[in-house]
């Protein structure tokens, strides 16, 4: 790569980090002007300036909303680079059905798995909180998801999940949902137990997960 | 009156001026009156339009300033709690401290293995007996989350694990106004009925709204029960500074107040002058973990302020005491606990739930309980002040002993540690030189404190409850369980 390309890239990556959208869009056209291949200007700025920022965020770097902001300036910058990807490159990550079970307000971790899912290129369709089995399932069919996220914080709506798994089990969609569970008192055995396909303990887990499933 | 002289603050914490708390409680009005909030239980609707707030077409209620005044006039500056046998126990208002535990937690370390393990049923009783046990510790929370039951009539359950484990007060926790409803029915029966409950509340329930500004029919179903069964409410939101409120301190407050005077106007006007408890929780959500932390500094700048607002409004408050992010019985554990634990006691905040919390509200641990319990008691001392009458000022006992001379013999001395205000003595801390400790096992805190419980344990329990009560609440809660409208969702 030359230097003026090399420095483009640069460039995307810093905005990235910033959180800038105006920038990482002006990047990646000018990127693309200036003939840098598509699928670098995927890898190379965009997917590894969220890698930065991760890292960042590990060692307490940057804040929480810093990376939210990144994964949307990120996304803005991915919408403008989509059309000149090749099929595979630029396919979504995947549909996630995502919402907190029935019974349940606690929304704020399920709000963020929700933000880094989407920052790692899922579609996210959020059913917000109190989401009934029914309701869950419903969505997956009707989104055709390949992914379905439970959040459950209490005790008491844990069963919820369980209840999720059967009815997609009785309405023939188990075999086509990559089914996702988490929240503090949901553990890597109780998963196993009802039968879900992975756990995570954070959201960070949870992209890396989910990823792994679909 | 109470049995017991509550302990009230001699030296004092407040920071903020009339003119700060003024723009303080301005700003949530104005939340109050222009943002407005979600009120999701039609009948409460109703209720705060007849009080004076409008639904309006976004469906959003608004409450306007006269409505917020009258139920701050009409609400008490105090309430009792009284204990199992009906005995006064904790007088909530003023500068009066009380301390206990708080609910919920799925996990604990295991007093006798000392294991990380999930919490269960024999935790709530143990949770009961040592608080029983401690003179510090004022009322009892669960402290653990049965996690081996059947979630159907949870709370019931723990209510009469608790009930049974110790007399003093409880704060409860709840899922709807079916299990409360049963709750009270409990505690009606241990005091002979429903208007001696009333007369000598035995507990108070915690319940609590979502921030931001969203007010969930259980909650709120929750609240109205309380009021009409003069059942002592806290009604105390727990916005995440930075996730579910704004990430500054004053922004964080204010929202918490316009949240928690909502609840304050819907209960006033369904009972003026029922016992009401004001509140905000002091969460903070860790911006690089992502933890929901019991003990970030932000945190209790937000706690400093809402305790003062409180006593501005002349609520009793609702506060925090007793709890560590640690995941360890640890230094943290002891630095946290001692920080949190003393601005409480400086602020004069009432009632101090969350004793024993570790790990962001998920662990607990008896042995922290322990720990709490000798700060509060030597804190207790440091701020009663000193006493300055003629006999403490000693200018006589002075010139007695004079130039080169020395005190311990002189009878000034003797008395005033026999009969006197004495020296406070730890009952775990450490006051002995290295050879004397290194004989006695060369013990840390936290193994002092491990035994201490064990203690606790091994000796006998409270009285028990009178066999025919017990049976009626038995039956009570196996009602519940059986009843189709509780229960987990599944
Ligand atoms: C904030 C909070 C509330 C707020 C919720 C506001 C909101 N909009 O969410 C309010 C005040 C409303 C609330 C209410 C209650 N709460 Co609450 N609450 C908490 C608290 C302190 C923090 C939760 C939180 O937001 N954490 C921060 C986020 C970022 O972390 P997280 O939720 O754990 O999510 C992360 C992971 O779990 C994971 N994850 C989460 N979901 C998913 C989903 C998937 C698919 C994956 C892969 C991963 C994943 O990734 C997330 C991000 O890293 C917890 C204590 C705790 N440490 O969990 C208690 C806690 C969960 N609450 C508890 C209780 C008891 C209650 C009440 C019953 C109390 C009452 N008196 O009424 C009510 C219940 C109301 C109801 N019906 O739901 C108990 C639960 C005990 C139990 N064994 O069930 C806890 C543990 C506290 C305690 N010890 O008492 N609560």
């Amino acid at each position: 790569m030359s230097t003026t390309r090399h420095a483009i890239i640069e460039e995307i990556i810093e905005a990235v980090v910033e959180g800038e959208p105006e920038p990482v869009i002006a990047g990646v056209r000018r990127a693309l002007e200036a003939g840098v291949d598509p699928e670098t200007v995927l890898n190379d700025g965009l997917t590894a300036a969220m890698t930065s920022v991760g890292d960042m965020l590990d060692r307490g770097e940057v804040f929480i909303p810093d990376v939210l902001w990144s994964a949307e300036a990120m996304q803005e910058g991915l919408a403008l680079l989509l059309p000149h990807l090749s099929e595979g490159a630029s396919r979504s990550a995947g549909t996630v059905v995502l919402g907190t079970v029935q019974g349940d307000v606690h929304d704020i971790g399920k709000n963020f798995v929700g933000l880094m899912l989407s920052g790692a290129g899922f579609e996210v369709v959020d059913l917000g909180h109190d989401v009934t089995a029914e309701a869950f399932v419903e969505a997956v069919a009707e989104h055709g998801a390949g992914l379905l996220g439970m959040s459950a914080m209490l005790t008491t709506t844990m069963p919820v999940m369980s209840r999720t798994l059967q009815l997609l089990e009785a309405r023939s969609l188990r075999s086509g949902v990559r089914v996702l569970v988490g929240g503090a008192p949901v553990t890597q055995s109780y998963a196993d137990k009802i039968g879900a396909d992975g756990w995570a303990i954070d959201a960070t887990k949870a992209v890396a997960v989910a990823k792994e499933l679909v | 009156m109470s049995d017991v002289a509550p302990f009230t603050p001699a030296v004092r914490l407040s920071h903020l001026g009339d003119d700060v708390k003024t723009r303080i409680f301005e700003a949530a009005l104005r939340v109050l009156a222009d943002v407005g909030a979600s009120v999701q239980h039609d009948e409460a609707v109703r209720l705060l339009q007849k009080a004076g707030c409008s639904l309006d077409s976004d469906g959003l209620v608004r409450v306007p300033r006269p409505a917020v005044e009258r139920a701050l006039s009409s609400a008490p500056n105090a309430f009792t709690l009284y204990d199992r046998d009906g005995a006064a126990a904790m007088e909530l208002g003023g500068h009066n401290v009380y301390f206990g535990t708080g609910s919920d937690l799925m996990w604990q370390y295991d007093p006798h293995t000392g294991e990380h393990r999930p919490s269960r049923l024999d935790d709530i009783a143990r949770v009961a007996r040592v608080c029983e046990a401690l003179p510090n510790m004022d009322f009892v929370m669960s402290g653990a989350y049965p996690t081996e039951l059947d979630p159907r009539g949870v709370y019931a359950v723990t209510f009469l694990t608790m009930m049974r484990n110790c007399t003093k007060p409880l704060v409860i926790v709840a899922e709807s106004e079916i299990d409360l409803g049963v709750i009270i029915d409990v505690a009606a029966d241990v005091r002979g009925g429903r208007d001696q409950l009333r007369e000598r509340p035995y507990f108070l329930a915690y319940v609590e709204p979502v921030s931001p500004l969203s007010h969930p029919a259980e909650s709120v179903a929750k609240l109205l029960l309380c009021a009409d069964a003069g059942v002592p409410v806290a009604y105390v939101p727990a916005p995440l500074l930075g996730a579910t409120s704004p990430v500054s301190s004053a922004g964080h407050v204010v929202q918490g107040m316009a949240e928690c005077l909502l609840g304050l106007v819907l209960h006033q006007h369904r009972a003026p002058g029922a016992p009401f408890m004001f509140g905000v929780n002091q969460g903070t959500l860790d911006m690089v973990s992502g933890q929901p932390s019991y003990a970030a500094v932000e945190g209790f700048m937000n706690y400093l302020t809402v305790v003062e607002m409180a006593k501005w409004l002349g609520l009793p408050n609702w506060g925090i005491s007793g709890c560590t992010d640690s995941q360890a019985i640890d230094a943290q554990l002891g630095l946290e606990v001692g920080e949190l634990t003393l601005l409480s006691m400086l602020l004069g905040s009432n009632l101090n739930h969350d004793v024993g919390f570790m790990g962001f509200g998920l662990t607990g641990a008896l042995e922290e309980i322990v720990i709490t319990d000798e700060f509060v008691s030597m804190n207790k001392k440091l701020l009663s002040g000193i006493p300055v009458q003629d006999e403490d000022l000693a200018v006589n006992v002075i010139a007695e002993v004079g130039p080169k001379g020395h005190y311990l013999r002189h009878p000034h001395t003797r008395r005033y540690l026999r009969k006197g205000p004495g020296q406070w003595r730890p009952r775990l801390l450490n006051r002995d030189n290295r050879d004397r400790w290194v004989e006695c096992g060369g013990l840390d805190l936290r193994e002092k404190a491990r035994r201490k419980v064990q203690a606790i344990l091994e000796s006998e329990g409270p009285p028990t409850l009178d066999p025919v009560l017990l049976a009626l609440a038995e039956e009570r809660v196996a009602a519940l369980k059986a009843s189709p409208k509780v229960g987990s969702p599944s």
